[in-house]
């Protein structure tokens, strides 16, 4: 027979008893709907877990430190860098250099008029920033050369007038609409080390902003009312406090703290314990996020398999029509024997034909699930009365995930491939209920064709 | 003229069914020979075996022993596959209650033996219109069993017989289901396309009436011929 034959024969087959497939039919799409449900509601749990997360902090950077001071103490040098570098799965790797305890001043505006007294400062190799996550608001990248920093975004709020009187000489970042006695992007900067004694001995450093970063307390305080020096420049800059304190300054001890960046979150764990292996402690978000997507990973299955049983029920449900179909159609089946027609034709006709309520189950299955997952994400998103949500919905935010911005609100999210292997699973499982009944079709005789009964 | 060869060729067939405990013979050393074109008539009473001998000549049950041969083929040593194919080729049937299948209008049931061989639905159908044109159903072509009388339905079972030309049509009881006037409708319809075409038909009956169109008449008691005749 010709596969458009056999289609024919078994779409006629299927349309003579239409309240009967259909309600079979209806079984699949139950089944499938609940699986698709089931795992979307998975997949947007996992998904708003993630986020959660990477608000908390960027979860491929890794944070290295060194154990202890002592002198056996792996050294958090340049070698140490370069080795950490060198681990597969590592983007990028830089060290940080903090110095909080350096006695800084910064002076802005015309005769000195604004004075700062105490910020946070790091240092990181030039172009790290971007690459560990650090967000510009405005301005560019401090890449081009010497002494071109990074300012916190609320930098300029720690400056003071020194022409006001002293207890309104300062302005409030979280006030409504607060803006700083001037625009530190346009502004020059004047650095002031001294020697911490009594000695009076100082030396400056100017200093060009080259952008104002994204508040990030993930990354630290430098984000919000700190500066971002390349690594070199501060390097120098607190040798020279050094050498005015009268200390000599020592390279070989290295560095307390570096970033390292992994490509892909799935190597985070593994480069994690390599670095461990070299002696140094590190944290990331990995420690946890392995346990929630663990538990994610738990609910999905368990969900998943919920969803299958439906399936699972629904196939019965075909095997069920299908034995009742042949056990009508014995007669039928022994004249179509009786005229010539293959075994193998009656095998691949009645597996198409509990295919076909599969797949047609599968098709509508997927359909209804489209639409009763964006029915759960607007009544979702309805609960939660747009706190989280930036805007309005758009169209495609009902299904896939939204902007990387804010939360998403997202219950159930339908990947392509859900949607897909839904639809085929549910095709397979038809197919296979079909096997036994297609069995006892084969076996019936072409002598049922001459019973008179 | 020269002397028509035989088609089916019918050597020591015995069928023994096992009822429990107990063992019936159904056909006892059966031979017979039936040319090519002839309408031969298989007469028996109820029980006397003449539906057996009909199921082993068409290969729907295996004999306890001896063989049939349809064209030199032994269709009793044929497995499913080729079985189907052989019926394809070969068989065409005539049942007593029509078996048309409920879900196919007129057409589609005649062409039903041509769509298991592979053949083209515009094709097909065309033969099948065709057929069904000449048993007088020209008028019904798409209309389904459960709207044809019974002699309709025979006709249109008539047409998927012929339709496929193969050697040899069985006939089981074909006008059973119908009244007089009707059967000798019937018969005149399959014994004018037989001789039209020089179909070898194999009728299965126990109306004697059914003689007169006969060319070879055997008679079947117990499981044994009793007589075969040329008439």
């Amino acid at each position: 027979m010709k596969h458009k034959d056999l289609f024919r024969v078994c779409l006629q087959n299927l349309l003579r008893h239409k309240a009967r497939t259909l309600l079979t039919v209806m079984g699949v799409v139950l089944g499938c709907c609940s699986v698709i449900i089931m795992i979307s509601i998975g997949i947007g749990m996992k998904r708003s877990q993630e986020q959660a997360l990477s608000m908390m902090g960027d979860l491929t950077v890794i944070n290295v430190y060194r154990t202890g001071k002592s002198k056996k103490a792996a050294k958090l040098n340049a070698k140490a860098m370069a080795a950490i570098k060198a681990i597969p799965g590592v983007q990028a790797a830089t060290p940080k250099l903090t110095a909080d305890q350096l006695p800084i001043n910064v002076y802005a505006g015309k005769g000195r008029r604004y004075h700062c007294i105490y910020t946070s400062v790091v240092g990181l190799e030039p172009g790290a920033a971007e690459q560990m996550g650090y967000r510009l608001i405005e301005g560019k990248w401090n890449n081009s050369g010497q002494d071109h920093v990074l300012a916190g975004k609320d930098f300029a709020f720690l400056f003071e007038d020194t022409k006001r009187p002293s207890d309104r000489n300062m302005r409030d970042p979280w006030e409504k609409d607060a803006e700083p006695y001037f625009d530190i992007m346009k502004t020059p900067l004047t650095l002031e080390i001294e020697s911490g004694k009594e000695d009076g001995k100082k030396q400056t450093v100017e200093l060009t902003v080259d952008g104002r970063m994204k508040e990030d307390y993930s990354k630290g305080m430098e984000t919000s009312m700190g500066l971002v020096f390349r690594l070199d420049d501060l390097q120098r800059i607190i040798e020279a406090q050094q050498k005015l304190a009268g200390k000599k300054p020592d390279r070989r001890q290295g560095w307390e703290n570096a970033i390292v960046k992994a490509e892909t979150i799935r190597q985070v764990a593994e480069i994690e314990t390599q670095i461990k292996k070299m002696g140094f402690s590190t944290s990331s978000m990995e420690s946890i996020r392995r346990p929630m997507e663990q538990e994610a990973r738990q609910k999905q299955l368990m969900l998943g398999c919920l969803g299958a049983i439906s399936l699972f029920v629904a196939a019965l449900g075909i095997t069920n029509t299908m034995i009742m179909s042949i056990s009508e159609r014995t007669r039928e089946i022994g004249v179509m024997k009786a005229l010539g027609c293959h075994v193998r034709d009656v095998r691949r006709l009645f597996l198409l034909e509990a295919g076909a309520i599969g797949l047609a189950g599968g098709i509508t299955g997927m359909g209804v699930s489209f639409l009763i997952s964006a029915l759960m994400n607007l009544a979702a998103a309805a609960g939660i009365g747009g706190g989280f949500s930036s805007g309005g919905f758009d169209g495609a935010d009902l299904f896939f995930s939204p902007d990387m911005g804010g939360l998403s609100t997202a219950v159930s999210i339908i990947p392509w491939w859900l949607a897909l292997s839904a639809v085929l699973f549910s095709t397979l499982i038809g197919v296979g209920a079909g096997y036994y009944p297609a069995r006892r079709a084969v076996n019936i005789p072409a002598l049922e064709a001459i019973k008179h009964d | 003229m020269k002397q028509p060869r035989p088609i089916i060729q019918v050597r020591r067939l015995r069928k023994i069914y096992c009822m429990g405990d107990e063992k019936v013979t159904a056909l006892n050393g059966v031979s017979l020979d039936i040319l090519q074109g002839e309408i031969c008539c298989i007469f028996g009473t109820s029980g006397s075996g003449k539906s057996t001998l009909l199921n082993q000549l068409a290969g729907m049950e295996k004999p306890t022993s001896g063989e049939v041969r349809i064209r030199g083929v032994r269709v009793s040593r044929l497995d499913e596959e080729e079985l189907a194919a052989f019926r394809q080729r070969s068989i065409g049937f005539i049942f007593q209650s029509y078996n048309l299948l409920p879900s196919m209008t007129a057409v589609e049931n005649v062409a039903m033996p041509l769509m298991f061989r592979g053949i083209p639905k515009k094709e097909r159908e065309e033969t099948a219109a065709r057929m069904l044109r000449q048993v007088g159903l020209g008028h019904r072509l798409n209309h389904y069993p459960g709207q044809m009388s019974g002699g309709q339905q025979q006709r249109a079972g008539i047409a998927r017989a012929f339709a496929a030309q193969p050697e040899v049509i069985f006939a089981d009881e074909p006008t059973g289901n119908l009244d007089s006037r009707t059967t000798r409708e019937i018969m005149e319809m399959i014994t004018g396309f037989a001789r039209q075409l020089h179909q070898t038909i194999v009728l299965v009956t126990h109306d004697p009436e059914m003689e007169q169109y006969a060319d070879r008449v055997i008679r079947l008691v117990d499981g044994t011929i009793i007589s075969n005749r040329v008439r």
